[in-house]
């Protein structure tokens, strides 16, 4: 089983727009996660995230820094305008090793914001580390890519979701 | 300075418009985030308005005020002076309605100073340009 306790689960949006400079890029970490790998005749891959426990560690760009206020603002528009707390779920239908056995090719349906839509995504084994990042297209999803300033400020479609975990110890 | 033009539809005849825009308070809240504060006399108006960047907001604080109008021409100049709440900014403008029936124009001479003006001039009038034809838009159901 995998969680916040062996691994970290982020979140990576970038802006854009014309009013882009306004805006920042943002490191959002999943705080309430849990990871399965299961290796044998068929290796599947499952992750639920809450999709309240998103915090933002970082913003980059801007006029100014995001304080606390900030970062909390982003969190509430997240949970009200967003992702609104709905299930977030991933089940692999198909892993496949390299021949190596350092990389997989995993294919499954992801759940967000109440639709589910295939994604692909490559994770890295290294020893006892497992990490990889996939990437997710809110409009894949129904979902309406947040924007501001009269729409001159917008979180671009693609997100990047980045996992890494150490597997040591692991059951 | 920005200086933008904009046309707007209300499919309302000129008389009706007229009366509209010049009712002040009828008017700034057809700007998103904007709202009166307190009425000072028929033609003045203490004003401010909230621009939502995300996370962040700018909040402008000032006057809105009738400063010409032609009723026969039904042309009337709206001069905004406002000043950055917590900051050193500044958003002032002279915006002119030229109205005909069913609609009219707009033109918008603005000057923004500080914070806003730091995206620089490019930005500075996109989010202008997208922001009155927002206004525009809720002009039609004024």
């Amino acid at each position: 089983m995998l969680g916040p306790e062996n691994g970290r689960l982020t979140v990576h949006t970038r802006k854009g727009g014309a009013a882009a400079k306004a805006g920042h890029d943002l490191l959002i970490e999943v705080t309430s996660w849990r990871g399965t790998l299961h290796v044998g005749d068929e290796t599947t891959i499952t992750l639920n995230a809450d999709a309240r426990s998103m915090r933002v560690r970082e913003g980059s760009g801007g006029m100014t820094s995001l304080g606390d206020d900030d970062k909390s603002n982003i969190e509430q528009t997240i949970d009200d305008e967003v992702l609104k707390g709905t299930p977030i779920e991933f089940r692999s239908t198909a892993c496949e090793f390299s021949p190596e056995g350092d990389r997989m090719h995993v294919s499954g349906e992801l759940e967000l914001a109440g639709r589910r839509a295939p994604i692909t995504f490559e994770l890295s084994l290294s020893g006892e580390q497992l990490s990889g990042s996939a990437t997710v297209k809110q409009t894949d999803f129904g979902m309406k890519p947040y924007s501001a300033l009269f729409g001159t400020l917008k979180v671009l479609d693609e997100v990047q979701v980045a996992v890494d975990a150490r597997l040591e110890g692991v059951q | 300075m920005v200086e933008l033009d904009h046309a707007f539809q209300t499919g309302k005849p000129i008389g009706e418009n007229w009366e509209a825009i010049l009712d002040l308070e009828r008017l700034v809240p057809c700007v998103e985030g904007g709202s009166v504060i307190e009425k000072v006399d028929p033609e003045q108006v203490k004003a401010e308005i909230k621009v939502k960047m995300g996370a962040m907001s700018l909040k402008f604080k000032g006057t809105v005020a009738v400063v010409e109008q032609d009723s026969e021409a039904h042309r009337a100049v709206m001069r905004v002076k406002s000043k950055e709440a917590g900051g050193q900014g500044h958003a002032n403008a002279d915006v002119t309605f030229s109205l005909s029936d069913g609609g009219g124009t707009i033109h918008t001479a603005a000057q923004i100073t500080g914070k806003a003006a730091s995206m620089g001039e490019g930005v500075v009038t996109s989010v202008l340009d997208a922001l009155i034809k927002d206004f525009t838009e809720k002009l039609a159901n004024i």
